[in-house]
């Protein structure tokens, strides 16, 4: 069998693939360290910047970010943290629902009927460029200072970026699948399970993702105008003391953890329920 | 079996057996004029229900009243002076950072963190804070709008200038085109459209960030008038604002944007 015209070359070459292989793996590692490196870089100009702001302005208008540590340390240590956080989250959550089964149903219309996509049209954009200050006002002068406010502000916030994704995602569904499961005469249900459900998932999942990052901060942004416990209420008291640390602590708390919620918690559920398409898995 | 299959028409046919009126009802203008008439009588009928929320008629007279006391316009003038400033100043340090980011992987690492951390600071950090460094005045307002919209234009330029097709970058260098014209005829091109998105963002986050900076610092504007109407008590007064807020956005937004969304992304969209 052995074929000598297509034998290997005879001069070897430079390296051997073993050796490529390695000098390629040796670089990649050498760019991800300085990526590395300045990704860390970033955070300490940032922390810099500050310590070198809060250095040279004057007393009490803006604390360095280890008195800032101190506080936050002060207020989860208290109990303080954890009791507002959950409320705000809580709230955040139910609002959240209450956008998916109005703003789902909408985007399925707007999505099927070409009447109804002209009906919501309007309304659905309008709705996403109304500044957050005017629905956490109206839903505090609809419901008055409760809880119900800041949920009312997140589902108006959120209604939008669902019935927009959810009716890309109705149109999106592949016809000719359908087609095919109606000429094979599988059921409406299955149908709807098997065709419909697993191409609207995925929609549903970039709306929260879009929708989440908009919802907390105008849930706090409610709270902030009247709200009796939650991040944002906290915030509010701190700023009527003129405590500056006190609401850059409570703000960067804040922060930490709906990042870590949005990035970590909601991402891996995402990567979670999608796995079966392997093309949406890569999550950035 | 007996024959089970109805008598099938043509999509023709069925068009011509619906009525004329029929047609024009179901038609998309008829949807957009039903759609206003139901949100007018949603709002009727939750002022009808809730004491505290406005009629139509309430906020019609309100809305009459500021606008000849004068107080629309003044107003006004103040926020979009502030609100030009800030997203004027968001946009030309926007376009830096983001160039800079796009252009180099490693400039994108140092600025990741920064940025994320910017985007997701709320408004109503940046008023409180502004307001207790700047006190009462144009500042507060303006830098409120400058540092919300800010992120938003980093990353939608850094996606842009990212997204210039690598080829064209590598021959543009390899035979040597001057800079001048590789920024003229490759970049702006491929970027203006995301700069316009980004622009577009700003002008829609900054907007909120004035009124917000507005509400809690005393020194008038449309944001501040509003707070005076909803601490008195008087929504009608407040709402007659929201609807101002609403249609200056509104009108922003679609009238310019979209259609200076639609030029700029012309070369694009052109092959559909």
């Amino acid at each position: 069998m052995s074929n000598p015209v297509i034998e290997a070359p005879p001069t070897a070459p430079a390296v051997t693939w073993q050796e490529g292989e390695q000098l390629a793996r040796r670089a990649s590692s050498r760019r991800r360290a300085k990526r590395l490196v300045l990704l860390a870089a970033g955070w300490v100009a940032m922390l810099l910047v500050w310590n070198v702001a809060a250095y040279y302005l004057p007393a009490g208008v803006l604390p360095s970010p280890l008195e800032v540590l101190i506080v936050m340390w002060e207020i989860v240590a208290s109990g303080a943290f954890a009791a507002n956080f959950f409320a705000s989250v809580g709230k955040t959550f139910v609002g959240f629902l209450v956008a998916i089964a109005v703003g789902a149903p909408i985007g399925y219309l707007m999505g099927r009927y070409t009447y109804w996509r002209a009906f919501f049209h309007d309304g659905v954009t309008v709705a996403g460029t109304i500044p957050a200050l005017t629905y956490a006002v109206l839903s505090l002068i609809i419901f008055g200072i409760s809880d119900l406010g800041p949920i009312l502000s997140v589902a108006l916030v959120s209604v939008p970026y669902i019935a927009i994704n959810v009716a890309e995602g109705v149109r999106g569904v592949d016809q000719s699948l359908v087609k095919m499961s109606q000429a094979f005469g599988r059921s409406p249900q299955q149908i709807r399970r098997d065709v419909f459900i697993p191409t609207l998932v995925p929609y549903i999942f970039a709306a929260i993702r879009m929708s989440f990052a908009v919802a907390w901060k105008v849930e706090a942004l409610t709270e902030v105008f009247g709200g009796t416990n939650g991040v944002g209420f906290q915030i509010r008291s701190e700023y009527q003391l003129f405590n500056i640390d006190g609401v850059l602590a409570w703000m960067c708390l804040f922060i930490v953890f709906m990042l870590i919620i949005e990035r970590l918690v909601l991402r891996q559920f995402e990567n979670r329920v999608l796995a079966w398409r392997p093309e949406e898995r890569v999550g950035r | 079996m007996t024959a089970t299959a109805t008598q099938r028409r043509s999509s023709e046919e069925q068009a011509s057996g619906t009525s004329a009126w029929r047609r024009r009802v179901t038609s998309e203008p008829a949807a957009r004029v039903t759609f206003y008439i139901t949100a007018f009588l949603i709002w009727v009928g939750l002022a009808a229900m809730f004491v505290r929320v406005p009629g139509p008629a309430a906020v019609t007279a309100s809305l009459v009243k500021e606008f000849s006391r004068g107080e629309v316009f003044s107003n006004f003038a103040d926020t979009f002076y502030r609100f030009a400033v800030g997203v004027f100043l968001s946009v030309v340090v926007g376009l830096a950072i983001g160039v800079i980011m796009g252009m180099s992987g490693l400039a994108r690492a140092f600025f990741e963190s920064p940025v994320l951390v910017g985007l997701s600071i709320p408004a109503i950090i940046w008023a409180f804070l502004t307001v207790m460094w700047f006190g009462f005045g144009d500042t507060s307002p303006i830098v409120t709008t400058f540092l919300t919209a800010v992120p938003f234009v980093i990353i939608n330029v850094a996606q842009g200038v990212q997204g210039v097709s690598r080829d064209l970058r590598d021959m543009s260098s390899s035979y040597g085109v001057p800079l001048g014209r590789r920024v003229k005829d490759l970049i702006l091109p491929a970027v203006a459209g995301y700069v316009l998105a980004g622009v577009r963002f700003a002008v829609i986050i900054g907007w909120n960030g004035v009124l917000l900076a507005e509400w809690f610092g005393g020194s008038g504007g449309a944001g501040f008038r509003a707070r005076y109407w909803y601490d008195a008590n008087q929504f009608a007064g407040f709402a007659a604002w929201v609807i101002l807020f609403v249609i200056v956005i509104v009108v922003l937004d679609q009238l310019l944007f979209e259609r200076a969304a639609r030029r700029a992304f012309r070369w694009r969209d052109a092959g559909h």
